[in-house]
């Protein structure tokens, strides 16, 4: 198994997910659309993307073809299946429930007495 | 997850496993040189760049290693490599491997085998439609005594019964047929009534079923056939309906056919199946019936047992000649019926096989434990280099799944070459034509071995345990450790011999039993006696007169035959162990008690010179003459165990008695005691009774001749003879020999399969004390290359390693010897004259076994002490 936890993994197809829904990209260009899109605050190993692109694939949610690049080169491309796009939507909005929930908490200024 | 996606890539990366590895490189340098080219866009020099790059990346082979894992076919590639590492060890060691397969797979395949027949015998439902119900009647006066029905009592129950849905009945026959082209033949049928087929359940599939009007004594002769038999005949079920055919010289007409592949209902087999015409009541015997009933729907067999009991004491005032009320119509289980008399067999047959399976599986658990710790170095050492303990469980796992999975094809394979044989061989058995291989059967012994095979595999991973013993079994320098697993082997051989006692012994007993049998005087010299059946057709000898003409001939010209010493006649010639025609009596000066049930004994009709022709003398009284009419009184010779036992102290000749319970009848008088013979077989009893046939008109009887010598001149004239008074007469011959042999062939069968057993038994024990014997010597040999440096006698050495295996095959044999005593009882019916406790047979068993453990340890202890001790020193 890969060394990432759990949480790492989610968050990091959580972004590939996004890179994807823009446009099919190979696996440097994800990598650099998620440093572009997160302007830097995401540092991925670039190495675990692979791992986690074929996770993805396995779980239905990516698609791969080998195409040509601009500079005519053979690479595999990945492109995003019906099923990747509800899963983005749904990590989406499990995320924003979940860092809503995480924001309320730390705003939290005067204890509640629940007795 | 998406399962479907999931498995298109598992299988792409199976199945394509080069070019997956190929594109996954070639993913990774695009990578890496695009990296490249993006930081020389942004300044830096090529090679700096690339460095960069493959720094950033992070561990190529590191993240490759992660791609394979995450493709998720590990599981399957280091399974294909555990079968690959597992059978590459298996054909290193084809003595291990092959020995290991033949063990396992004879178990498997003989308890397969049988436990398929007992399945099909003992255990399975009958093939009718709701076999429950059905049930079968008897008369009864004692848990011993049952004898089947009367055309009164069936009239009884067809009339008074509350409890059954239908009711049937069924007389076996053996008549002449004759009509079908070629000669008449002798033929067993079954006259069944019409309800006898309702109560089974099994439709004709062809024309119609026999009805109630076909039983009356003026209706036409119709009758039922088996496919088999119309096909036979007629080439179709179709053609054969309407034909007719001649029994015992009366045209039966076909009118239905039987399903394809059912010859057999209720227990009875037969090829055809005439209406059923019941005799007229005279009294309440004889009895020649077997009655069946279906219960009806929540009817229980108690319920039924009281409404045929009282049946039974409603129509015992009705007839004077039977008056014991302890006789009651009795239902018992037609699936009992049939198949009880051979449980006791089977069962014996199925328990040693059991045991056979057991020691097979104790034997292979020996030998993968053996070798099992002659590979704790290698497993020691690949656990000290990192291989994960539970990885090399599997390895060991693996390797005895495919022992297992090959024995199991074998032993299927030997169960399938069996069933032929076992089938013929076992033709007495009930049902035994119906025994497929019981699936169920062979996934039990399979999965008893690999269960086995299984935890004795891991017996050595778990001696790996602590680290100092790794280091030890590493270097090859193991001194005490594999304690517990030496005494798990010990523990094994111990079982092993064990487990052979019973087998043995029971084998043993068997033996000895036939050879006592054999040895049996049968009371009459057999040689040169051969015997013709006869059953005149009644169409043609009508009546008494036309009989006693047929046999006076008969009689006259064989004895006139220059080849024939003497000649006589009989109902039956001994010996038969199924001998049917037991009648009743009651002495007049010594009666039973009122109510109570009169002795019956076997009773046979003989000629004036039967007794001579067999040699049989006359102790007391006289024999019977031409003057023992029907007209005269009626007469009855008895043997010596018949006097013995009804008339002890007193001279049998002259007491009168009242037979088969006709009290109106004239009393039949004792005129003679002759010799006991073994007319039922060796092992029964010789009480009998002798009528002269000259007072029965029976129409079927057997002549028999003591030929000079039996050429088959001679058998041939004999034939003749008969020929030339009725050329149509089909006639049966048999020598008594035959008889006598036949009378013994099925103790001989058992003590033949059970010995084969028991030889079975004796290898394996003697195979598992001589591989752990060698065992012993390898692991010992550098220590026993010391002692014999220091001067010890190689004789000192084989000593040692002998007394060594002598100590668990005579632990064993205890154990064994009071195994077997515990279970002995459960032979004593089957024995002859042996006490299932026979001293020579244990004794012998203990002979032989040990003296087996002797030899197994005495080949590898001689290895022993031929160790040169400088190489057994030096050796690794």
């Amino acid at each position: 198994m890969p060394p990432e936890s759990a949480i790492v993994q989610r968050t990091l197809e959580m972004l590939v997910l996004k890179s994807l829904s823009l446009a099919p990209m190979h696996g440097w260009g994800i990598g650099q659309r998620i440093d572009q899109l997160s302007k830097g605050a995401f540092q991925v190993q670039q190495g675990s993307l692979y791992p986690a692109l074929l996770r993805m694939k396995r779980a239905g949610w990516i698609k791969s073809e080998w195409r040509q690049t601009e500079n005519n080169r053979r690479a595999r491309y990945y492109l995003l299946t019906a099923a990747g796009r509800r899963q983005l939507g749904t990590e989406t909005a499990a995320w924003e429930k979940a860092s809503e929930a995480v924001n309320a908490f730390l705003r939290t200024t005067t204890l509640e007495d629940n007795a | 997850m998406s399962a479907i996606a999931d498995f298109i890539v598992r299988a792409r990366a199976l199945l394509f496993r080069g070019r997956e590895e190929s594109e996954m490189d070639e993913e990774l340098r695009f990578h890496i040189e695009r990296d490249a080219q993006e930081r020389v866009r942004r300044g830096e020099s090529p090679a700096a760049a690339r460095r960069e790059a493959t720094l950033a990346f992070g561990g190529v082979e590191r993240y490759k290693e992660h791609v394979r894992d995450a493709r998720g076919t590990r599981p399957f590639e280091e399974l294909t490599a555990d079968i690959r590492y597992a059978l590459r060890g298996l054909r290193r060691n084809p003595g291990f491997t092959l020995t290991g397969i033949l063990v396992l797979g004879i178990g498997i395949g003989a308890t397969t085998l049988v436990y398929s027949i007992v399945h099909s015998v003992l255990l399975a439902g009958l093939p009718y439609p709701e076999p429950d119900r059905l049930v079968r009647v008897v008369e009864k006066n004692s848990p011993t005594n049952v004898w089947v029905l009367s055309t009164a009592d069936v009239v009884a129950i067809r009339e008074r019964q509350r409890v059954f849905q239908e009711w049937g009945e069924l007389s076996r026959a053996e008549v002449a047929m004759s009509g079908s082209g070629g000669t008449p033949e002798r033929i067993q049928v079954a006259r069944a009534s019409s309800g006898y087929f309702r109560v089974i359940g099994i439709p004709v599939a062809k024309g119609r079923p026999i009805l109630a009007s076909d039983e009356t004594a003026d209706a036409p002769a119709v009758m039922v056939v088996t496919d088999a038999f119309a096909t036979r005949l007629y080439g179709t079920a179709d053609a054969a309906l309407g034909k007719s055919l001649s029994l015992d010289g009366v045209s039966h007409t076909v009118v239905g056919v039987l399903p394809p592949g059912r010859d057999e209902l209720g227990g009875v087999r037969s090829a055809l199946w005439p209406a059923l015409k019941l005799r007229p009541i005279v009294r309440r015997g004889p009895f020649w019936l077997r009655g069946v009933g279906r219960l009806k729907p929540g009817v229980t067999i108690e319920a039924a047992a009281a409404d045929l009991s009282r049946i039974s004491a409603e129509i015992l005032p009705l007839y004077t000649d039977f008056r014991d009320s302890t006789t009651k119509l009795t239902p018992q289980s037609l699936r009992e019926a049939i198949v009880g008399r051979a449980v006791k067999q089977v069962g014996l047959f199925a328990g040693a096989v059991a045991l056979v399976l057991l020691l097979a599986i104790v034997n292979v658990a020996t030998l993968v434990l053996v070798r099992a710790s002659a590979r704790e170095q290698e497993l020691a050492v690949r656990v000290m280099l990192g291989a994960n303990r539970s990885r090399v469980a599997r390895l060991l796992v693996t390797e005895n799944l495919i022992l297992t999975l090959s024995a199991a094809l074998l032993g299927l394979a030997l169960a399938h070459a069996g069933l032929d044989l076992a089938v013929s061989q076992l033709s007495t058995l009930p049902r035994i034509q119906d025994v497929t291989l019981d699936w169920r059967v062979v996934a039990l012994g399979i999965g008893a071995a690999l269960v086995a095979g299984i935890v004795v595999s891991l017996s050595p991973i778990a001696a790996l345990r602590s680290r100092a013993n790794l280091a030890s079994q590493a270097t090859g320098r193991r001194t005490d450790t594999g304690h517990r697993t030496s005494r798990m082997r010990a523990a094994f051989v111990v079982a092993e011999f064990a487990l052979a006692w019973p087998l043995l012994v029971a084998s043993g007993l068997l033996l000895n039993s036939f050879v006592r049998l054999q040895r049996v005087d049968p009371g009459f010299d057999p040689r040169g006696l051969v015997s013709v059946g006869v059953n005149l057709p009644s169409i043609r000898y009508p009546d008494d007169a036309a009989i006693f003409r047929f046999r006076a001939l008969a009689l006259q010209r064989v004895a006139d035959l220059p080849g024939v010493a003497s000649a006589g006649l009989t109902s039956e010639s001994p010996p038969d162990p199924q001998f049917g025609n037991y009648d009743n009596f009651n002495l007049v000066h010594k009666p039973v008690p009122d109510g109570q049930a009169e002795p019956a004994v076997p009773w046979y009709y003989a000629g004036t010179t039967w007794f001579s022709t067999l040699g049989i003398r006359i102790v007391d009284g006289r024999n019977f003459t031409d003057a023992d009419t029907a007209a005269a009184f009626p007469v009855v010779i008895v043997s010596e165990s018949w006097a013995k036992q009804f008339l002890p102290g007193e001279s049998a000749v002259g007491r009168q008695l009242v037979q088969g319970g006709c009290y109106d009848c004239p009393k039949t008088t004792i005129i003679g005691v002759v010799e006991d013979i073994r007319n039922l077989g060796a092992s029964l009893p010789m009480v009998a009774a002798y009528g002269p046939l000259t007072q029965n008109g029976t129409s079927s009887f057997e002549v028999v001749a003591r030929l000079r010598s039996a050429t088959p001149a001679n058998l041939e004239a004999l034939r003749q003879a008969l020929r030339s008074i009725d050329p149509e007469l089909p006639l049966v011959e048999s020598t008594i020999t035959d008889k006598v042999e036949a009378s013994v062939a099925d103790p001989m069968r058992w003590a033949a399969v059970l010995t084969a057993f028991g030889a079975c038994g004796m290898g394996l024990a003697a195979l598992g004390v001589f591989g752990l014997m060698a065992y012993t010597v390898r692991q010992r040999r550098r220590e026993i290359g010391v002692r014999l440096a220091l001067g010890a006698q190689p004789g000192a050495v084989t000593q040692l390693v002998v007394s060594r295996g002598m100590r668990y095959a005579i632990l064993g044999s205890a154990i064994g010897l009071a195994l077997t005593l515990i279970l002995s009882g459960r032979i004593r019916t089957m024995l002859f004259e042996v006490s299932p406790t026979d001293i020579g047979t244990l004794a012998g068993v203990g002979a032989l076994l040990l003296g087996s453990a002797l030899l197994a340890s005495w080949i590898p202890a001689r290895r022993a002490s031929q160790i040169r001790p400088m190489e057994a020193i030096g050796h690794d």
